[in-house]
């Protein structure tokens, strides 16, 4: 037991019990008793005080149950507390672990309500500022939940009410674990006033405690000082099965038919048999039994590594949907049971060729096979309708060749020879004589292309601004350029193929190929419909004022504005599911947002979290237990002595 | 005061009720000593006088008066001789009550029950012939209702009693120093009194303890002083004089006012007892009949 303000007790008790003697003695209001004759009376007081001087102080019954409400009262004021675990005027940053793995129902309801329920008591236990104790104050607390995102929930308050209401508002979400956000949030926001307010040493930092099942993927990223972060490790067990790799794709060779790999993985100590079923649309198509093995316990300084069962479909679907894959069967954690992946219909590309005549391009671009082909003149080009042509979408690549109109369309452009001036990258001079001396043979761009060999003759040198991405350069300048403007991209190539002897080579052909495939969004399909927790949602709507509406799973819908390029984006993915997005006059998008997490999966807590250098155990009390208020109590037995007392006074019990 | 007018007797039945007076009429004043009257009566007195009770022989001497020679021993001794007789007085008996301020307390009120079995007494002694004399003292005598003989003077006793007020301070010794000054004669002194004088009751007692009187000392407490029923801190105000005295009410004080009351009342009837007088502690709860029938029977007084 401490005492929390014990001077003010001590001061109170001071005056307060000197007084209460003093009074008693005084008594200001002595009840008068007529009798027959004080003769007596006298007497026995005379007898009395000879035999026993202090007797009236000490053998007075209603003085002692007066005295000893007294000092409880005094004892209450001066705030006795159990399980003293705070100093004076404490402030502590409440992190809370709201990942994938602490919606985990291991712990009655869940780990996250666990959490709460424990950041609560931590919160209850917090002190008070003293009612009567000057200059003093109370502890504070703020409170942050984290997943791979912080979020401020309050700020620092001594309002306990407001903590507990910020606590009971976190919501569960399916990110991963990570701290260094959190921890940069905490400390910007912990930062000791200074001592400027002289009121608390800059040194004094404020404790964080964290609340979460341990774990963090990036704990070892973060450097803590000693006793700065008190871990509260929420959850008891492991044992789950869930899929933590799926990937949807048609096949290069038949356009309709897709092949679906997963992977399911077990963290349990018993190898499990699962039905993983495939459904295509709602549907269900394929039930399969899995046998994953059990985890294996990893050596010193290693962990444990999950058992793997990898599972395959191939089934045929010409037209687009989503594919689901779910493990069946109940399991602690519920978010990583299924995966999804959308799948777009097959779709060949449409190309606009906009040239004077270049056979050599268009003949490498029919090579492309694109499902649609189309020549124009310069002046056609010029003369159609861009609004019309960015909305619908006619065309998938538009390729320039030595034509740069003021004014473009927004749309994908491989632009060849002549660069438009909108671009900011006008040529800045001429050269002559180039070869390739660099280029990033791993961009999907330039896979498979050697340009070694290939000579220019006359090139303009580009001046490209600074967030455009060169892939390939001369030995003066960038030769090939990929930049996004305003919702278009842009594979500028700066110089006139014709003007170089790169149409001979194979590596034209090739670049043809994946700079249409990589314009057309052949290669980003697969990634697009592969979302991750908080990746943002992105949909060109082709118009600024064009409201979208999104539906998150489970959630009611959410209007979204698009920016003023006209793209709408939702970055509150932060559950994993299906998110639909409506835009007006246009077919429902589907975006799957999977949590596809090995570490979040592994939902065993952890008894330490490993720090940069420094593990910090798991606190061995619950955070509750701190600070118990024992005043309540003493203020009850007062009120009970107090009645006490005047049952005594009234019965005329005697001592 | 209500409480008071409610306990204030107005006529005399309040003080006697009349089966009482019936079984009281049987009961006759007694002294334990031969005491001088005034007038004949039917007691027996020292005195040889005219009665029929034969005391001795004297030889005759000029001047007595012949009706009283015994002609039989002339006729057998041709001597004269005289017969005595004892002489049969009267009896005076004399109650003394206290009606100071300090009666007028207790529940059943003291003074009430003081003047029942000063009622009662005086009664016995009118219908057994008598002579009684009522004396109320307080800070001395305050009144006296002298040489009543006979169940006549019974409505005049009950008159005296019932204007017997208790009022005023106390003071023994003057009011014996009085009634001994009085011309009351010798008698059977009855004191009913709580015999708490702040100024000691052994001077005035003494002052009563001569041959001329028979006493017997009546204290009467009430219950709340053999047990108060007090707790806490207290002023207590003596209801005679105002004085106050400061206690907290204690076991341990409770016990020494017990012991010092007893020492009191013991003091009080060694005192009594050890001068020939008769002492007899009563409570106010006591029934006057139960007192006077049995107590004061026992203790000789009445028979």
């Amino acid at each position: 037991m401490e005492w929390l303000y014990w001077q003010t007790g001590l001061a109170a008790a001071a005056v307060a019990i000197p007084l209460l003697v003093l009074m008693y003695f005084l008594k200001l209001r002595r009840i008068e008793v007529p009798v027959s004759s004080t003769l007596l009376w006298k007497r026995a007081v005379q007898d009395l005080q000879v035999n026993a001087p202090f007797q009236r102080l000490r053998r007075n019954l209603l003085l002692l149950l007066q005295l000893l409400c007294l000092i409880l009262i005094l004892a209450a004021l001066a705030g006795p507390i159990l399980f003293l675990r705070a100093d004076k005027g404490k402030r502590y940053v409440i992190l809370i672990d709201r990942s994938a793995s602490m919606a985990a129902t291991d712990v009655e309801p869940t780990r996250l309500d666990d959490a709460r329920r424990q950041a609560r008591e931590l919160v209850a236990a917090l002190r008070s500022p003293s009612l009567f104790g000057v200059g003093d104050e109370g502890d504070m607390a703020m409170v942050i939940a984290f997943d791979d995102k912080a979020k401020v929930m309050c700020n620092f308050t001594a309002d306990k009410h407001m903590l507990e209401v910020a606590i009971d508002s976190i919501e569960p979400g399916d990110g991963a674990s990570s701290l260094t956000e959190a921890m940069a949030v905490a400390r910007a926001y912990a930062q000791s006033p200074g001592e400027a307010n002289n009121d608390r040493p800059a040194v004094e930092r404020a404790q964080l405690e964290l609340f979460s099942d341990g774990r963090i993927g990036d704990a070892g990223e973060i450097t803590i000082s000693a006793g700065e972060v008190l871990f509260h490790r929420i959850g008891e067990s492991g044992g789950n099965v869930g899929v933590v790799a799926m990937q949807a794709r048609r096949s290069l060779e038949r356009r309709e038919e897709v092949n679906v790999f997963a992977t399911v993985a077990n963290y349990g100590d018993l190898p499990a048999t699962r039905q993983v079923q495939l459904s295509l649309d709602g549907s269900v198509l394929r039930v399969e039994q899995v046998q994953v093995l059990a985890r294996t316990v990893g050596g010193a300084g290693e962990d444990d590594k999950p058992g793997r069962s990898a599972v395959s479909f191939t089934v045929t679907h010409p037209a687009g949907g989503v594919v689901e894959v779910r493990v069946l069967g109940t399991d602690p954690l519920a978010s990583d049971d299924a995966a999804w992946a959308v799948l777009s219909p097959p779709k060949k590309l449409s190309v606009l060729l906009v040239t004077r005549g270049n056979l050599a391009l268009e003949r490498a671009l029919k090579a492309c096979s694109p499902g649609r082909f189309d020549l124009a003149a310069p002046e056609a080009f010029d003369a159609m309708d861009h609004d019309a042509m960015a909305v619908e979408g006619t065309y998938d690549v538009i390729v320039l060749d030595r034509h740069g109109p003021a004014k473009l369309p927004r749309g994908r452009f491989l632009v060849l020879g002549e660069v438009p001036a909108a671009l900011g990258m006008t040529a800045a001079g001429e050269l002559t004589g180039q070869t390739m001396v660099d280029w990033r043979a791993r961009h999907p761009v330039l896979q498979h292309v050697n340009l070694g060999n290939v000579y220019v003759a006359k090139a303009a040198r580009l001046d490209p601004p600074r967030d455009a991405v060169v892939l390939a350069e001369f030995a003066e300048s960038p030769a090939i350029v990929l930049l996004n403007r305003k919702g278009s991209t842009y594979l500028v190539t700066g110089f006139d193929v014709l003007q170089s002897n790169w149409p001979f080579e194979v590596s034209f052909v090739m670049f043809c190929v994946n700079a249409t495939r990589f314009l057309g969004l052949e290669l980003a399909e697969e990634a697009e419909a592969g979302l991750k927790v908080h990746q943002a949602i992105e949909v060109r709507t082709g118009s600024a004022d064009r409201e979208g509406q999104v539906r998150p799973p489970g959630r009611d819908p959410v209007k979204v504005n698009p920016d003023p390029s006209g793209t709408l984006r939702f970055p509150q993915t932060d559950r994993v599911g299906l998110y639909a997005v409506e835009v007006p006059d246009r077919r429902a998008e589907m975006f799957a947002v999977n949590l596809l997490d090995e570490r979040e999966s592994d939902i065993r807590p952890h008894e330490e979290v490993v720090f940069s250098g420094q593990a910090v155990q798991a606190a061995s009390q619950v955070a509750g237990k701190a600070n118990r208020d024992v005043w309540p109590y003493l203020a009850a037995l007062a009120i009970a002595l107090v009645c006490l007392e005047w049952f005594v006074y009234n019965s005329k019990l005697r001592l | 005061m209500s409480a008071r007018q409610a306990t204030t007797p107005r006529k005399l039945t309040d003080l006697l009720d009349a089966s009482f007076m019936a079984r009281l009429d049987a009961l006759d004043v007694l002294s334990r000593k031969m005491l001088q009257g005034k007038l004949r009566g039917e007691r027996r007195a020292k005195r040889r006088g005219q009665s029929v009770e034969f005391a001795d022989h004297r030889p005759y001497v000029v001047g007595d008066d012949l009706r009283f020679v015994d002609w039989n021993i002339y006729g057998r001794l041709d001597q004269l001789f005289l017969k005595l007789f004892l002489e049969e007085l009267d009896l005076s008996l004399h109650v003394m009550v206290d009606v100071s301020g300090s009666t007028d307390w207790g529940e059943p009120n003291k003074s009430l029950a003081m003047r029942k079995l000063a009622a009662a007494i005086a009664y016995v002694g009118l219908v057994s012939n008598s002579r009684v004399t009522l004396t109320a003292f307080a800070d001395g005598i305050v009144a006296q209702a002298p040489s009543m003989r006979g169940r006549r003077h019974a409505r005049q006793m009950g008159e005296f009693l019932l204007a017997a007020e208790p009022e005023g301070a106390s003071h023994f010794e003057k009011a014996c120093r009085q009634f001994e000054t009085g011309r009351g004669g010798s008698g059977v002194v009855v004191v009913i009194s709580d015999f708490f004088f702040k100024e000691g009751y052994d001077a005035g007692l003494r002052r009563l303890m001569s041959d001329r009187y028979d006493l017997y000392a009546v204290q009467m407490l009430t219950p709340q002083e053999t047990a108060p029923d007090l707790s806490g801190d207290l002023v207590l105000v003596d209801v005679e004089d105002g004085d106050g005295a400061e206690v907290t009410v204690s076991s341990a004080l409770m016990t020494y006012y017990k012991r010092n009351l007893a020492a009191y009342c013991n003091e009080l009837k060694s005192f009594c007892t050890r001068r020939g007088a008769a002492y007899i502690l009563t409570s106010s709860a006591e029934a006057t009949e139960q007192l006077v029938l049995n107590t004061l029977r026992r203790y000789g007084l009445l028979r």
